[in-house]
């Protein structure tokens, strides 16, 4: 085996090892911030943006050295254990222990943490082609790209069906970043280097040494839970962390405490604020939230039957252990998703609660459309009750909360006569065709149940002058929220960046300077390939937000969602690789292709979103990405190695990627609905096919 | 124009790189002493203010002036204002050489309230309070459950007209015996406070401080003349806490604490038990030896469970026997009345007398199921309960 297929197998190791660092990375800054979509679509951002720049710089280095790149590669191979440690420790190194730092020094602390990977990884891809190219003067940037693509795929499918279930993540880093390691030690003993040899296998050995011990992965998560973790897993959905502190518990998911036990206050509120609405309670459906003191609450009316949905069963299996979930014989547990479950329509209930956090995410936003509503009375028995809670300060209620109040509100008004709602610790939503009382002690006091808040200070803090003022302040003219056109995550970015002072504008503002400055500089065919990474991040954005939004947040069927997007680049390079010389026809045609695909998902988006079969999402974002892997190495091979080399055209698409990835999620989708982000692709896809067809006229 | 550079200079370039990473690395591992160091407090908001007083303004009431430039003296910010700027705890601006509060007859919030709530369990129990806060506040605490008004400027929120006669009045038609101000930091909005407290004293309406405690001796002792009772913060121990979770200093705190004791105005204090932070033994047992020896046994300490809150969202609750624990050591320490709060159903809600032990007041949240104190002075050993009972 020469030095150039070394160098071609590590290749694949690093695409194996980058996507799966790649995933690690998302999951451990949502871990340390508010996992919102901002947070989200920053990482993916910073991460594709440095590539792009990483992807630049290797086009300064004239002259290629395979030494380098063996150190370059072994580099890549070993950083991410650093990179995530210092994710872990910096985060309370620059911030305070326990707060939620805002949108800027969230940009900043990714940035800089994430930049020395990315960087590397943008950089040692086009530098590995230029290093190839030195000995084997026919390997081109498309079969290149090909061999990336079938790292990624390989990492991608490694971590989300297999890894992600049984291993931590810095096991799953060394085991990822195996084949890479090998291969730069062996090209590096290939190259007779033997002092930098000696020097790199010893690095290996510490990096597997932290790697595989356990203590050291714990300790790094020190300084977020304290000393008393009793369990730690990670489940394809978060990272769930389970404390114990002075006997008491506190349950941890992605960095956030969703439950401490003796929570009294919310547990009644939660409760009792629905139940007592019902002459008889005989069935309650509990969607989340059913740690602590919930289930003996829910038991006082003494129901036939409580089916708890959760999605995660690795909470459940962490909360059953440690005896926070206790067995009763009314409770039935079931693992999937709650949208989907009532949605499914099985049974009916005397009252459904939804325990959910803010809808700041599309996950959780799909339990706040009117979609949701309309189902969810479907499921309720006659004049049964719905319930849910948002945050609210009992105190004062500001412009943005009664924006979001009042969307909710009215969104739940279509489907229900009578809608309360009470301002308790939050404020709680309940909704009805039955008539609804506010004096919850009289409620509670009539059917002999006995609490400990609720009839000590609910007349104190629950006025009927709050409950007027807050009912009052709803107004009927604020949009409705629905599945498609999810505004209220829009109205909790506003909340968000309220509650630091800032304002996303000069961040916005800047990056559409660099994105212009950069779009002016940029040749037809790389405008080409950054339109299409802008189309193929935005369409994977909008495929996973639809597909959950009619069937669920299902983990494996996002997960082989995402697969089929990265698979379809595979068989759609190797295309292209075949079709290069027919050079802008094929360019053309794929970009019809696009076009075509993005019609026909807006026109099912404007008339029809019904429910389609699974099937059809799998196959279009294939279908889609395999013509986004068509159009590199066509790109490549017109534009030619001598005027761009490799590196301009992987910036293009990863800086196409980056934009892409924010715009339509964090702006789009949020401001003005899947529709009209579906519209800016098609606008930014016909910009690239009418410079095509201009190349053409010219000629 | 060279466009490209050599390996070596590339080498050069990362090894540069690495340093300076590695110099920025080691700036944050050496931080500890730094991060001790770390502090949130407030700036002033040059250029901020309007340009004109607006209808709810009236012109400070404790300043210095050194020409144009004004320095409030209300609290111990001490904001130095050039025409145009916006204190810190923005309610205060300097127009044209002249300091003003704009949070003057504007209230955001207007509740009634138990009196138990803000909380004062010795306090004319069972009774009612008119409660109003208008927007601001000195500090910048973390986990401000009242960040939309308190961190915000007064004409930012949504806001009534309530000039301090008319809260006085509607106190007075709705026949509620006292008026707090509450919510966000009435050090703030000083001047209403102020005036409405001293029209208040004439209609022997009582008048509640529910404060931070951050505020300057002159002004607290011209207030002193009208308050009735105060619930103050005591956030920690630690000037090191106060600086990083709250944006203040601690011993400012601890002279009101003074002042207010010196005034005898009934005071009681409050102490969020912040997990990892506000929830050491030996800092409670320092804290406690201070209020012994300077305030004396009688004041109520009400120690309060955190929940995650605004910014600080990513700690746990504080768990319920810290909180005991907290509580046998303020009282072992001798302080008479300790009580918990935001633990529903707790027995430590309840008052007992530090005389004979004996249940005084058995409170079942804001009610009131049996009160054995007459005159006050105990139901069994005659002792005198401190605090304000009324007859």
């Amino acid at each position: 085996m020469s030095l150039t297929d070394l160098i071609i197998i590590s290749v694949i190791g690093t695409g194996i090892s980058s996507i799966s660092v790649q995933l690690i990375t998302v999951r451990e800054f949502l871990s340390q911030f508010y996992g919102n979509e901002i947070t989200i679509s920053l990482v993916l951002f910073c991460w594709l943006m440095v590539s792009g720049l990483g992807s630049l710089a290797s086009k300064l280095l004239k002259r290629k050295s395979i030494t380098l790149y063996s150190i370059l590669a072994l580099i890549t191979g070993l950083f991410p254990l650093i990179q995530i440690t210092a994710i872990r420790l910096f985060r309370d190194a620059i911030f305070i222990h326990g707060e939620s730092p805002g949108f800027y020094p969230v940009f900043f602390f990714i940035l800089i943490l994430s930049a020395p990977y990315t960087f590397f990884i943008g950089f040692i891809l086009p530098y590995s082609l230029a290093v190839i190219k030195a000995t084997r003067q026919t390997f081109t940037a498309g079969k290149l790209y090909i061999l990336d693509n079938i790292g990624d795929i390989t990492g991608g499918v490694l971590f989300s069906f297999i890894l992600v279930y049984f291993l931590s993540p810095f096991k799953i880093i060394a085991l990822t970043s195996f084949l890479l390691i090998l291969i730069s030690l062996a090209l590096i003993l290939c190259l007779r280097r033997y002092f930098l040899f000696m020097g790199a296998f010893l690095s290996v050995v510490v990096f597997f040494a932290f790697a595989f011990e356990k203590r050291f992965e714990l300790s790094t998560l020190a300084n977020q839970y304290g000393l008393n973790i009793v369990s730690y897993r990670e489940s394809p959905y978060g990272r769930i962390v389970l404390t114990k502190e002075r006997g008491e518990y506190t349950f941890w998911e992605s960095g956030s405490p969703i439950f401490s036990t003796f929570n009294i206050t919310t547990a009644e509120e939660k409760v009792h604020y629905p139940l007592c609405q019902l002459d008889r309670v005989e069935d309650v459906l509990l969607v989340s939230g059913g740690m602590g003191e919930t289930f003996d609450e829910i038991l006082k009316y003494s129901p036939h039957r409580i089916d708890y949905v959760e999605l995660d069963p690795t909470l459940i299996k962490v909360a059953s252990q440690s005896g926070l979930l206790s067995p009763h014989e009314q409770v039935n547990i079931i693992l999937t998703d709650g949208r989907g479950y009532i949605a499914e329509g099985r049974r009916r209930y005397s009252a459904i609660i939804v325990d959910l956090s803010e809808p700041d995410t599309f996950q959780l936003n799909r339990f706040y459309t009117k979609e949701f509503f309309d189902r969810a009375k479907g499921v309720l028995r006659k004049d049964g009750v719905l319930s849910f809670s948002l945050i609210a300060n009992p105190n004062y209620l500001s412009e943005v909360r009664v924006k979001k109040l009042s969307s909710i509100f009215n969104t739940v008004k279509g489907y229900f006569q009578n809608v309360l709602l009470i301002p308790g610790e939050e404020v709680y939503f309940l909704a009805s065709d039955g008539e609804l009382d506010a004096d919850i002690p009289r409620r509670l006091r009539e059917r002999s149940i006995a609490t400990s808040y609720i009839q000590g200070f609910y007349y104190g803090n629950v006025t009927e002058e709050r409950i007027k003022s807050i009912n009052d302040a709803m107004n009927p003219d604020e949009f409705i929220n629905t599945d498609f056109q999810p505004r209220v995550i829009n109205i909790m970015f506003t909340e968000w960046f309220k509650k630091y002072g800032t304002s996303p504008n000069w961040f916005i503002g800047a990056l559409l300077g660099l994105l212009v400055f950069y779009l002016f500089f940029i040749r037809r065919e790389e405008y080409v390939l950054f339109s299409t990474g802008f189309a193929a991040m935005g369409v994977e954005m909008l495929i996973l937000f639809s597909f959950q939004v009619i069937y669920g947040y299902i983990y494996l069927k996002v997960g082989a969602i995402i697969t089929c997007f990265l698979l379809g680049l595979l068989p759609g390079a190797v295309l292209g690789n075949r079709w290069k010389k027919r050079g802008k026809h094929v360019l053309m045609n794929a970009e019809v292709g696009m076009l075509l695909l993005l019609a026909v998902y807006l026109i099912w988006a404007r008339f029809y979103q019904s429910r389609v079969p699974e099937l059809i999402f799998f196959l279009y974002g294939f279908s889609f990405s395999l013509l986004c892997g068509v159009q590199f190495p066509v790109a490549a091979e017109i534009i030619g190695e001598e005027k761009s080399p490799a590196a301009g055209l992987f910036a293009a698409d990863l800086v196409g990627a980056g934009a892409g990835t924010l715009a339509i999620g964090t702006l789009l989708i949020p401001l003005l609905g899947i529709q009209a982000a579906i519209i800016a692709l098609i606008l930014i896809k016909a910009a690239s096919t009418m410079l095509i067809l201009r190349a053409y006229r010219i000629r | 124009m060279r466009r490209y550079i050599t390996r070596k200079e590339f080498l050069r370039e990362m090894g540069l790189l690495s340093l300076l990473i590695a110099t920025d690395g080691h700036c944050f591992w050496g931080k500890d002493k730094e991060r001790e160091k770390a502090d949130i407090r407030g700036r002033v908001f040059k250029g901020d203010a309007p340009k004109k007083p607006w209808k709810w303004s009236i012109e400070g009431f404790y300043y210095t002036t050194n020409g144009e430039d004004v320095q409030c003296m209300v609290c111990p910010n001490r904001c130095y204002l050039t025409p145009g700027d916006r204190s810190v705890c923005r309610s205060k601006v300097n127009i044209a050489g002249k300091l003003y509060s704009i949070a003057y007859g504007n209230p955001c919030s207007v509740h009634i309230d138990p009196i138990e709530k803000k909380p004062l369990s010795h306090f004319y129990p069972a009774t009612e309070v008119f409660s109003i806060a208008a927007a601001g506040c000195n500090f910048r605490c973390l986990n401000c459950q009242n960040w939309e008004i308190s961190q915000r400027k007064p004409e930012e929120v949504h806001h009534g007209e309530l000039f301090p006669a008319d809260v006085v009045r509607l106190t007075k038609e709705r026949n509620i015996p006292s008026i707090a101000y509450t919510y966000s930091e009435p050090i703030s909005y000083y001047e209403y406070m102020y005036d409405t407290a001293r029209l208040a004293r004439e209609e022997g309406i009582k008048n509640v401080l529910v404060s931070n405690g951050y505020i300057n001796k002159r002004p607290l002792e011209d207030l002193s003349q009208y308050l009735d009772a105060a619930n103050v913060n005591l956030k920690s121990f630690d000037d090191d806490i106060y600086r990083r979770l709250n944006g203040g200093r601690l011993q400012p705190v601890l002279n009101t604490f003074k002042v207010l004791h010196e005034k005898g105005i009934w005071f009681e204090m409050t102490t969020l038990v912040v997990p990892g932070y506000v929830d050491k033994p030996e800092m409670i047992k320092r804290m406690c030896g201070w209020i012994l020896k300077e305030l004396g046994p009688d004041y109520p300490l009400h120690f309060l469970r955190f929940f995650p809150r605004y910014k600080l969202n990513r700690l746990p609750a504080t768990p319920v026997r810290t909180l005991e624990e907290l509580r046998d050591i303020a009282l072992r320490e001798g302080i008479h009345y300790v009580y918990l709060g935001n633990v529903p159903g707790h027995e430590a809600y309840d008052t007992y007398c530090h005389n004979c032990h004996k249940l005084l007041i058995e409170r079942h949240g804001y009610y009131i199921a049996k009160f054995n104190i007459n005159h006050g002075r105990c139901k069994f050993c005659k002792t005198p309960i401190p605090g304000r009972w009324g007859s």
